[in-house]
């Protein structure tokens, strides 16, 4: 983890009240599970740098590990605060453990704590690359007439071919967006990894935010076609 | 020390079992039977039987006589309709409110019930350690297994059954997941496994990864209305058609054709064919059978395989779930008293393409789970950890009547979720919130856990408070929910109406009901007489503070600052009184004792001096 992004804030132990860097998860003078107070990200949680390629067998071990430090099971015989840090350590945990483990998640939960507005929030159609906007209504009116021909009593057949050349350019812009994505990522995590200037990273994170954006919009169409398709 | 033990509460039969010296122990009856049958009946006198002799009274007394009472878990009276008429006891209770089932003239809920039958259990334990010599025989504390399947309303319902039976639940696990831990136990290696899990009322299907000895669920489904039970119905229905009784028969004669085809059931995991032979329990010994005829293992099959095949597409499901293709999966495991059937195993087989495990009892090994998980608890031993998942999405009714998820279907457990709620109208001071599980959109289609109302929100314009409400589910995949204002740090008050549950009022009643005698909780007594120790000593103090002789003692006989020291000690105990703790307050009730002792051996001779001075003047 670069310097620059490390956390200085110090959560302090509520048994004996020595300090500790935010990252642990214990006492490092009495030893004791920490109260979750002041903590990092799920990222410093896992003693991980904030890159968006994680390897996940590596995740799964710190994930074990980890349950293993402060689990509720464990816990049953100690103090009432105890229990209380071990409930609330292993909650957070597990929560972000989820998020980590899933690239998309991953990826929007960076740019929340990199302090980008959220994906999802304010979609503006003009935020959208060219082309993809004339797609979509393309792919609505399709599937507008698609439902009308199924009213009508057309063939299943027939219309499930027309559904499926519909989806088509969909999903070969999916792909591609995975693909982009991807290349974007390995930038971030090689730009934090040589320190790059903040606005370098920061344009980085904006890239990878307009694609998320753009891809969550088509998603929707894509389950709106798909349930189509499962009612042909 | 007291003992703790693993409890699988079964439909059809419950077990208890204990990690003693040389590992997990099945807590047997003199006959050596582990298995204690789910049946409370009530007999002549009001006296409660459970288990074998509850199970003979279906015959005789089926009125009275209670069994699957876990299929009622956490349910409203009105889930239950339908069912109801499957069953010859009494069913009741207000709509919109917890079901409840006639025992005698008692309406009791299905945590009332099942009480009784962890009594036995506790009972059963008890006696066995008394028997070998324990100098502590009581049981006190358990682990408590529930299918994986179970939602909130039905684990809340089993924690209330073992509170109402004077246990201290350590944890509800979930069934696949405590047979896992045996089986883990057997065996110790790395891989993942299918746990198939098809007992009398339930079935689960859970796909964990073993890995380190770490059981982590990957995911989990079911259905919490399919078992043997469904199979058994099947076959009386046949029975009912063919012979004629009809649907009008006498409970006791429905019972007899009850025991009759789960006997013919039993003979079919052994043999190719079986005769289902019902016996009149009115009539004399030597009379005919009242229905007699002949099942082969091919016909048994074609009965139940629409039932069988119900349980394949929770399976696929939790594969889909866990990312996992069948190929990936390195063992199936059986467990569960209907995995004996061999249509279940040949289909398990055909599903996950290899033979399945059921080298351990299908039986015994949830409580053998349930056990080894309570020893992990209480002995400090870290050496295994279950890491469990919440089988259903959480989420709260939204505008419109559709359900917003909060937390996910099987998201490990302890998880937690937040969702930030604010007010439609000026000066609102209270929201309701609305709690569901389940996987549809709808809200009517999922179940409701519970309605709360939000107050205390400081009267504000609409759409400006920023209430943040915490929804955490614990280990034992149960909710509880936390709220806060953001903008003025001020704690809500959250009333809980559990839709199916009981209040903690009314389990409190219920324990202290079911008790002779309510246990003193120890603790809190002796904090009591400490408290009362040092107000005692606080009033006595003061009272010495008050005398009017005071001043002329302190000027002739007590050293400098001692007043000083004792208004000091005494403003000290004073502000610690409240306390709970007993240690502290012990220890400041010493140092006023201490402090004062001269003082009151100082006034206590002035009192002396002066009586005799008195006695003096009045003898004159």
């Amino acid at each position: 983890m670069s310097n620059e992004t490390r956390t200085l804030t110090l959560q302090s132990c509520r048994h004996c009240g020595a300090g500790a860097p935010t990252e642990v998860h214990f006492c490092p003078q009495c030893e004791r599970i920490l109260t979750l107070t002041r903590h990092g990200d799920y990222f410093s949680f896992f003693g991980l740098p904030r890159k968006l390629v994680v390897d996940l067998a590596d995740l799964d071990l710190r994930f074990r590990r980890l349950s293993r430090q402060f689990h509720p099971d464990y816990f049953y015989t100690a103090s009432g605060q105890e229990r209380v840090a071990s409930l609330e350590r292993a909650s957070y945990l597990n929560d972000a453990y989820r998020v980590l483990r899933q690239p998309l998640d991953r990826a929007e939960y960076l740019l929340r704590v990199e302090g980008l507005p959220g994906v999802g929030m304010h979609q503006d159609a003009h935020e959208l690359p060219a082309g993809v906007l004339e797609e979509m209504f393309a792919l609505n009116e399709e599937l507008d007439e698609i439902r009308a021909a199924r009213e009508a009593g057309a063939a299943p057949e027939q219309l499930s071919a027309r559904l499926e050349s519909a989806r088509r350019p969909i999903e070969e812009r999916a792909a591609r967006q995975e693909a982009q994505l991807e290349a974007l990522f390995q930038r971030w995590d090689k730009q934090l990894d040589e320190q790059s200037p903040r606005d370098v990273r920061r344009a980085t994170l904006e890239s990878i935010r307009s694609l998320l954006q753009e891809r969550s919009y088509i998603a929707n169409l894509i389950a709106a076609a798909l349930r189509e398709g499962g009612q042909s | 020390m007291s003992k703790v033990v693993g409890i699988d509460l079964g439909t059809t039969n419950s077990l208890v079992a204990f990690v003693g010296r040389d590992g997990p122990v099945v807590i047997r009856d003199g006959s050596g039977d582990a298995l204690v049958p789910s049946v409370v009946s009530l007999g002549a006198g009001d006296i409660v039987h459970v288990g074998r002799e509850a199970e003979r009274r279906l015959l005789t007394d089926p009125l009275r006589t209670v069994y699957s009472i876990k299929r009622l878990m956490g349910r409203g009276a009105e889930d239950v309709r339908d069912e109801a008429a499957l069953f010859p006891f009494r069913l009741s209770g207000e709509a919109g409110g917890v079901v409840r089932v006639g025992l005698g003239d008692r309406e009791l809920t299905p945590p009332e019930i099942s009480a009784f039958i962890l009594r036995e259990l506790k009972r059963r334990a008890e006696e066995y350690f008394l028997e070998q010599g324990e100098f502590d025989a009581e049981v006190d504390r358990a682990v408590i297994t529930v299918p994986a399947y179970f939602n909130d309303a039905q684990r809340t319902a089993t924690r209330d059954a073992g509170r109402i039976a004077g246990l201290e639940v350590l944890r509800i696990i979930n069934e696949p997941t405590a047979a896992s831990l045996a089986y883990g136990l057997d065996r110790r290696r790395s891989g993942t496994i299918a746990v198939y899990d098809f007992g009398g009322g339930t079935f689960d299907i859970s796909i964990l990864r073993v890995e380190d000895d770490v059981f982590q669920v990957l995911a989990t489904n079911g259905d919490t209305h399919l078992g043997g039970d469904d199979i058994d119905q099947l076959l009386v229905a046949l029975v009912l058609r063919e012979s004629g009784l009809g649907s009008a028969i006498d409970p006791a004669r429905l019972q007899a054709v009850r025991r009759a085809v789960i006997r013919a059931k039993w003979d079919l995991s052994e043999r190719d064919g079986t005769v289902i032979r019902v016996e009149d329990p009115g009539a004399a010994d030597r009379a005919g059978p009242l229905f007699e005829r002949g099942l082969s293992r091919d016909e048994f099959e074609r009965i139940i395989r629409p039932i069988v095949e119900r349980t394949l597409e929770p399976c696929r499901l939790a594969l889909a779930d866990a990312g996992l293709e069948v190929s990936q999966i390195d063992e199936a495991v059986l467990v569960g008293g209907s995995t004996r059937i061999p249509l279940v195993r040949r289909s398990v087989e055909a599903l996950f393409g290899r033979p399945p495990h059921a080298d351990l009892n299908p039986d015994e090994v949830v409580a053998i789970g349930a056990a080894i998980q309570a020893d992990i608890m209480i002995s400090g031993r870290r050496d295994m950890l279950l890491l469990d998942v919440t089988p259903l999405s959480l989420g709260i009714e939204t505008m419109g009547g559709a359900m917003s998820k909060i937390i996910l279907r099987n998201s490990t457990i302890p998880a937690s979720g937040t969702e930030m709620f604010t007010t439609f109208v000026d000066n609102q001071t209270a929201v309701d919130i609305h709690v569901l599980q389940g996987e549809r959109e709808l809200v009517g289609d999922n179940r409701s856990l519970a309605r709360f109302k939000l107050g205390g929100i400081p009267p504000m314009p609409a759409g400006l408070p920023r209430i943040q409400v915490r929804f955490q589910i614990d280990a034992n995949g149960i909710l509880s929910v936390s709220a806060h204002e953001l903008r003025t740090a001020i704690e809500q008050t959250i009333e809980v109406k559990p839709s199916y549950g009981l209040t903690d009022g009314e389990v409190e009643r219920m324990l202290l009901e079911s008790f002779e005698h309510a246990e003193a909780d120890v603790a809190a007594r002796v904090l009591i007489e400490t408290r009362n120790e040092a107000e005692t000593v606080i009033r006595a103090t003061e009272k010495s503070l008050r005398n009017p002789d005071l001043a002329q003692a302190a000027a002739g006989d007590l050293a400098p600052g001692e007043l000083a020291a004792i208004e000091s000690a005494l403003a000290d105990l004073r502000a610690a009184v409240t306390s709970n703790d007993r240690a502290m307050l012990e220890a400041k009730t010493k140092v006023l004792n201490d402090v004062t002792r001269h003082l009151a051996e100082v006034m206590m001779n002035r009192g002396v001096r002066a009586a005799l001075a008195g006695k003096r003047v009045d003898g004159v």
